[in-house]
């Protein structure tokens, strides 16, 4: 980096490169969320009056246990389906990138692809399967596997349903980062343990887990931070039981009769927890790069 | 001996890679099946092939109307992401400035919100200000989700390229514009179609933002979104999904080979 000194003559300046893009999300990104702000201590209003500022949307909130327990309820989710999308990943990418398979890139391509290709087609296509007279439930009637008139009823609009589409998105995604963390792995550590008599579990205990976990915790992050404010999925295949926070927030601001103070209570808490998240989460990769 | 796997566990772990590669693939192909079974509603028996559906959604003017919208939406969003990100991904990699750090964590943030608390305040932005909804802000929205994107492809690649050629063009008096047209953007251009690539996608499957700033005219994910909604337009949904799933699984095949054959000519 000891050329920006050299390379100052002719350059671009540095705020002509900046200025447009950091403008950008200024405008569209920050004075949004402050605008979120306003209206959840009733400055600004969607009807028109006199406003003062009050935290009464923030006591309310805090206070009820409908919105709370919402949110633990996504929370408790949102851990479910991360720790599953990573215990299925896991064995995968370990095979992907110890097993010393040479297609392993082409392997990894067909795990991939799918997250590439839309989620909103791919969460459809679970309707399509898991309703009551869907392509699953008629399947099992069909084959004679179960009687027609008593379909599995609880596969669609619940919470299970939220789920295993949740998770059923995210694989490909999450083999990614444990994948990379694996492959980078020194084998020569491996051979040494196996060279101090350590079994293959014990290595895998003592060298390979502890060292594929920064893969692990950023696939565990990046699962749960998405899923914890999810309000796509629930809708389309989460029915009562399968509402979450963010249908919550959706629904405050859309429905017939909307409330943009509470739903920018709510709005806030969230990216609040996320924002602690993600600095925690920042934390420790740096102390981890340190080391 | 393998310190990694047993052969046996080695057996054990590619049954189950098997196992979820069907899990990830069987929803699709059940959508493939019933996009070609002639019955309006998608269950077990099959009732014989059909390809109405295709024609149907062929002919279906609202729904080709949202396909083009939403072309229009990824391809200006993508454009302007794009082109934010080489700005922006030029000053992170080469140059020092005071508070870096800080300006990168805003550059990055649109990563980590999430979108249902981004499209209301970008709602809200909008009624504040006045500004009407329409497609105009719709691409406003995307062109933050996609900017780090394009950001987290660029900035790597470089990283990568030697400045010494950079130098070398200011040398032998190239300005700025010229050596960057000439040297920086053939050296990169692989990113910028990738990063290219990743923002039109996300534009053009966003619903989550968009369902909050969208105007009167509907782009693709949001017609699916109502459509789904009606059992009568299944088996057209159904055949679009399938249209649109090949067509992309076929991009992202063909973008991989087309890699590997230029790094390979590189390599040569």
């Amino acid at each position: 980096m000891g050329r920006s000194q050299g390379s100052l003559r002719g350059h671009i300046a540095t705020p002509a490169l900046l200025g447009l893009p950091v403008a950008w999300l200024i405008a569209f990104f920050v004075v949004p969320i402050v605008i979120v702000g306003l209206y959840s201590v009733d400055v600004y209003s969607l009807f028109p009056g006199a406003h003062g500022f009050t935290l009464g949307a923030w006591h309310g909130f805090l206070h009820s246990s409908v919105y709370l327990g919402l949110f633990w309820k996504s929370v408790k989710m949102a851990l479910i389906v991360s720790a599953v999308v990573v215990a299925l990943a896991y064995p995968v990418a370990y095979y992907l990138a110890l097993s010393g398979t040479k297609r392993k890139y082409v392997l990894l391509l067909v795990l991939i692809a799918p997250f590439l290709t839309s989620y909103l087609l791919r969460v459809l296509a679970w309707k399509v399967i898991l309703g009551n007279n869907g392509v699953l439930n008629s399947f099992l009637a069909w084959t004679g596997i179960r009687s027609a008139n008593h379909p599995l009823s609880q596969l669609l609009y619940s919470r299970f349903a939220v789920i295993l589409v949740l998770a059923y998105v995210w694989v490909p995604f999450v083999a990614l980062p444990i994948f990379v963390s694996l492959d980078n792995l020194d084998r020569r550590l491996l051979e040494a343990a196996s060279d101090l008599y350590a079994s293959r579990w014990q290595a895998f205990l003592r060298v390979t887990f502890p060292l594929s976990l920064p893969g692990v915790v950023a696939a565990f992050f990046f699962v749960f931070i998405p899923t914890v404010g999810e309000f796509v999925t629930p809708s389309l295949v989460g029915g009562t039981s399968g509402y979450m926070y963010g249908n919550q927030i959706a629904d405050l601001f859309s429905t017939g009769f909307p409330d943009w103070e509470t739903g920018s209570v709510l709005a806030l808490f969230l990216l609040g927890v996320v924002a602690v998240l993600t600095l925690c989460f920042a934390r420790f990769t740096q102390a981890r790069e340190a080391t | 001996m393998d310190v990694a796997l047993s052969r046996n566990g080695r057996r054990l772990l590619s049954g189950f890679f098997a196992l979820l590669v069907v899990f990830l693939y069987a929803p699709i192909a059940v959508l493939l099946i019933f996009s070609f079974n002639d019955s309006d509603i998608p269950t077990f028996p099959l009732s014989g092939f059909t390809t109405r559906w295709y024609h149907q959604f062929a002919t279906n003017p609202d729904l080709k109307a949202a396909l083009g919208t939403s072309a229009i939406v990824a391809a200006i969003s993508s454009a302007g992401a794009v082109a934010l990100g080489i700005l922006a991904s030029i000053a992170l990699a080469r140059r020092r400035f005071v508070g870096k750090s800080v300006v990168s964590a805003v550059l990055l943030a649109p990563l980590v919100i999430p979108y249902i608390v981004f499209g209301i305040s970008l709602l809200l932005f909008f009624h504040a200000t006045g500004i009407p909804r329409s497609l105009l802000t719709v691409v406003i929205g995307h062109i933050v989700i996609s900017l780090p994107y394009t950001i987290l492809v660029l900035v790597p690649r470089l990283t990568q390229i030697d400045t010494g050629v950079e130098e070398a063009a200011y040398d032998l008096g190239a300005g700025p514009y010229r050596t960057f047209g000439l040297i920086v953007l053939p050296l990169i251009l692989p990113a910028v179609v990738s990063a290219w690539l990743i923002a039109f996608t996300t534009s053009f499957d966003e619903y989550a933002v968009a369902s909050f700033v969208v105007g009167t005219r509907q782009t693709f994910p949001i017609y699916l979104y109502s459509a789904v909604r009606f059992p009568n337009n299944l088996p057209q949904v159904i055949a679009v999904a399938v249209v649109v799933l090949v067509v992309s699984l076929l991009v992202i095949i063909g973008a991989e080979i087309a890699r590997r054959f230029a790094e390979r000519r590189l390599a040569a």
